[in-house]
């Protein structure tokens, strides 16, 4: 069974301005924040001192250092959430009222950017308007194929299945409909013949 | 296409709905029904022409619920190499036609959010069927027809009894244009929008979709382009050993199969990229006509689109 | 061929499965030579000989009735091995349209279908099924459209959306698979929902396929082989089910190979969908254990060939690690080494 190297897995690079967007949405988490400064870098040395199209999420506590350096690159319009159930609430909203010509960028860990990326589909967006940048943790959302729970922050090859107890082979087969990885039981052929429990997603 | 696999039709109804543009209804000669289609379907329709055989790409308009006929409107093109001359001048009730099966390249987005129909004079034709799937449904469409005036508003009475205050009419005889700067700037997210016209409508809505923040996912577009004349080439197939000669008003595409060379095509109008074919060798210049070939494909000039590209050269050695 | 049903058939269980000798000569074996690699090996869905898998688009063989009771077994426990995605109801018609007419056409002792305009009448002789529907109403079948009809089907059904220039897996009865799962390829596009299968991204399989499947025409159909095995005549070889079966595997010894391996077939078709324009992919399993395989001498010389050199990542991929040099034991005394006719026919 391929574990590795299989084409699902989604590929990400580093976040570049979409100068063909006429509208900015960003979604940030944790270390997310520094990628998408970097941006806003960029995009203010084509748009000049106002950013007014540009709109930052960002999970965060309000007195995080970030936000400082949000506010001191000229961001109109950001917002600060406790949580990323509470970021994805508002970032749902938002979409509802949001037109042609919104590009999204979304910087945080894996697990993040699939969730906001879940919801984008809801939306139609495409490809061509969605860009992400994977920073902070590696820790996997897994989905069991047997009982359809799914556990979150995985950060071992095999894990025990959070709904049915199954120990699950983490595969880097990726559902973007489920924003998460496939996980199989690992001793279905043999049973309790487990290989040594590692940290591979750091 | 195989062309054993063509229809033969009868032309059971032609109306002359605008100045230019003829309506024709065409039902099977065997009897029976026609194959079901969807939205945005063309049939390629073959006509026996004087001493030479026409080919060209047609929208299917009428229901595609609808399969005891199928309905295109063929425009009367001034600088027509005989095909839309033919079906206009030639074509009458009780002549039969070969059509191969539907092929659909400009299909409605399944999962669009909201449709945006935009057309210019005969690019209506492929909108009013896809209308008989939208007509009903649950997601919002709106559509803009230019024409140049109200006696070249084909089909008007069909789309004002269906479609109410969706329908949005333009006439160029009294100055009305599509706004198009604020019909795509003001678009819900995932708003698909399409367009069928003149090339340069295309690509002003291409430009202003695209200078709205439209992702390219989000446009599609349809033009058959008819196979422009031009100045008569020799060209040579490497794989059948053949010299073929093409004419002013032949394409290179009708030239290669009328001596008896394959070469597989859906659209015959430079947009499908199935006729794709390899440039072997080339003293001269390529006139690349399609709609499929980058620009930087091309200036490399190793590929060419026959059933609309041409060639001004002294030698061109294709790879068929 | 005129099949002669075996109702009390099972796929779990007891495992009361064989073929009978004709089922034997017309089995698909996929090899063509005596090695394998993947290749696009796609060909056109043409009607092939008298009595072959492939006489008619879709075939209805001896096992018809024990493999839709099987489905049925799956589903009422497994509802979501059917799924649709609600942009693919026309899509669904069109299935239902492709299978009721073709079973009706090519199987009249079997099947019939009747149509006045809309209002359609559907029987279906050897399930005992006798409906009455408006075609395009959802309300008048018992079921979606598309679970209705490929519960009556053998095989695995998946339905593909075609937009930006791909092809969306978005609908599918996914009950008799070699172990991959819609419910979670659902939505996936042709290249993520085939990321799994080794070696062949790299060769350009997936490319040249996709290319292909987009320009798919209406009326011309096509058609390929794939094959895996599979231990027990099992059907259902699903991850979903993987900690059922997946002890099978180390079962396996060099004495019972021949009765409990089985080299499972794929006959793959694929169909343009007129309304919809999607397209709709059939995944129809043969299933024949080594023991019945070696009553054709050509095909147990060949497999035992193919197995004995097949690539590590293919022997992998297939599941095949556990028991593969089982098989290849079991079936060496039956290969002296002479030459095998090319072709797939059994001599």
């Amino acid at each position: 069974m391929l574990i590795t190297g299989i084409k699902s897995k989604p590929v990400y690079a580093p976040l570049q301005t979409d100068t063909r967007g006429r509208y900015h949405l960003m979604l940030a988490m944790g270390a997310g924040a520094a990628p998408l400064l970097r941006v806003i870098a960029e995009m203010r040395v084509v748009a000049g001192p106002s950013l007014k199209n540009t709109r930052v999420l960002f999970v965060s506590d309000a007195a995080a250092p970030e936000v400082e350096q949000f506010k001191a690159a000229t961001v109109a319009d950001l917002q600060t959430f406790p949580s990323t159930p509470a970021l994805l609430e508002r970032f749902r909203a938002i979409l509802q009222k949001s037109l042609m010509g919104t590009r999204l960028y979304v910087a945080g860990p894996e697990s993040f950017i699939g969730l906001a990326m879940k919801i984008a589909l809801e939306f139609n967006l495409n490809k061509d308007e969605i860009r992400a940048e994977e920073c902070g943790t590696l820790a996997r959302r897994v989905y069991c194929i047997h009982c359809r729970a799914t556990t979150e922050d995985v950060r071992t090859n095999i894990v025990s299945c959070i709904g049915c107890g199954r120990w699950l082979l983490v595969r880097d087969h990726y559902s973007r409909r489920l924003a998460a990885y496939m996980g199989v039981m690992v001793d279905a052929e043999a049973p309790g013949e487990l290989p040594p429990l590692k940290e591979v997603f750091l | 296409m195989n062309d054993a696999q063509t229809i033969t039709v009868e032309v059971i109804g032609v109306e002359q709905v605008t100045p230019l543009i003829k309506h024709f209804k065409l039902a099977p000669a065997a009897g029976g029904s026609l194959p079901v289609f969807s939205g945005g379907s063309h049939i390629i329709v073959v006509m026996q022409g004087a001493g030479r055989v026409h080919k060209n790409p047609y929208s299917l308009l009428g229901s595609p619920l609808a399969l005891d006929t199928y309905e295109i409107g063929v425009r009367r093109m001034e600088e027509s190499r005989g095909g839309s001359h033919f079906m206009h001048d030639a074509v009458e009730v009780g002549s039969r036609l070969e059509i191969a099966h539907p092929v659909n390249l400009f299909g409605l987005d399944k999962i669009a959010r909201k449709h945006v129909l935009i057309a210019g004079g005969i690019g209506i034709t492929p909108f009013l069927a896809q209308l008989e799937d939208l007509h009903g449904g649950s997601v919002p469409y709106e559509l803009h027809y230019s024409v140049r005036s109200s006696e070249h508003a084909a089909f008007l009475q069909r789309l004002q009894r269906r479609e109410g205050e969706r329908l949005h009419v333009y006439y160029d005889s009294e100055g009305q244009t599509i706004a198009f700067e604020t019909l795509l700037a003001t678009q819900p997210l995932g708003t698909h929008v399409y367009v069928c016209g003149p090339v340069g409508m295309i690509k002003h809505v291409i430009a202003t979709a695209q200078s709205c923040g439209w992702p390219d996912s989000h446009i599609h577009w349809e033009q058959f382009s008819a196979p422009p004349v031009g100045d008569a080439f020799e060209v040579f197939l490497a794989r059948s050993k053949l010299s073929v000669h093409v004419p002013p008003d032949q394409s290179l595409l009708e030239s290669i199969e009328a001596a008896g060379v394959e070469v597989p095509y859906l659209c015959r109008g430079g947009v499908c990229g199935f006729c794709h074919t390899r440039v072997l060798e080339l003293d001269g210049e390529l006139v690349h006509n399609d709609h499929f070939l980058s620009e930087a494909d091309k200036a490399k000039a190793k590929s060419i689109m026959p059933c609309v590209s041409r060639a001004n050269c002294k030698r061109l050695v294709l790879d068929l | 061929m005129s099949a002669v049903f075996k109702p009390e058939e099972t796929f779990r269980g007891d495992f009361n499965y064989s073929n009978s000798p004709q089922a034997v000569r017309r089995f698909p074996l996929p090899f063509a030579e005596d090695n394998y690699m993947y290749s696009v090996n796609i060909e056109p869905h043409l009607p092939g000989p008298l009595g072959s898998v492939t006489e008619f688009a879709f075939d209805v063989d001896e096992h018809y009735v024990a493999e839709c009771r099987e489905r049925a077994i799956v589903l009422a426990t497994e509802p979501l091995r059917y799924q649709a995605m609600p942009h693919m109801m026309s899509s669904q018609w069109d299935c239902l349209e492709l299978i009721m007419e073709s079973l009706a056409h090519d199987y009249p002792a079997h099947f019939s279908l009747a149509k006045q305009g809309n209002r359609w009448h559907w029987i279906n002789r050897p399930l005992e099924i006798d409906q009455h529907f408006t075609f395009g109403d959802t309300a008048t079948l018992p079921r979606e459209p598309l679970d209705y009809i490929t519960r009556q089907a053998q095989g695995d059904f998946v339905v593909m959306d075609q937009r930006e220039g791909d092809l969306w897996c978005e609908a599918g009865m996914v009950t008799t698979q070699a172990d991959w799962s819609l419910d979670f390829d659902l939505g996936m596009t042709f290249k993520e929902w085939h990321g799994p299968v080794p070696l062949a991204h790299e060769l350009q399989v997936f490319d040249r396929a996709l290319k292909f499947l987009l320009n798919l025409r209406l009326g011309q159909p096509v058609r390929r082989l794939n094959w895996t095995m599979t231990i027990n005549p099992r059907l259902d070889t699903s991850p979903e089910n993987y900690p059922q079966w997946g002890t099978d595997r180390a079962a396996v010894t060099a004495q019972n190979a021949g009765d409990l391996v089985h080299l499972r077939v794929e006959l793959q078709g694929l169909w343009r969908l007129p309304r919809s324009n999607a397209v709709v992919f059939g995944i129809r399993c043969y299933l024949i254990s080594l023991r019945q395989l070696a009553t054709v001498p050509k095909w147990a010389r060949r497999v035992h060939r193919v197995l004995k050199d097949l690539h590590p990542a293919l022997v992998d991929y297939k599941g095949l690690t556990r028991y593969r040099d089982a098989a290849v034991q079991w079936l060496a005394p039956f290969d002296d080494g002479s030459p095998t006719t090319s072709g797939t026919a059994p001599e």
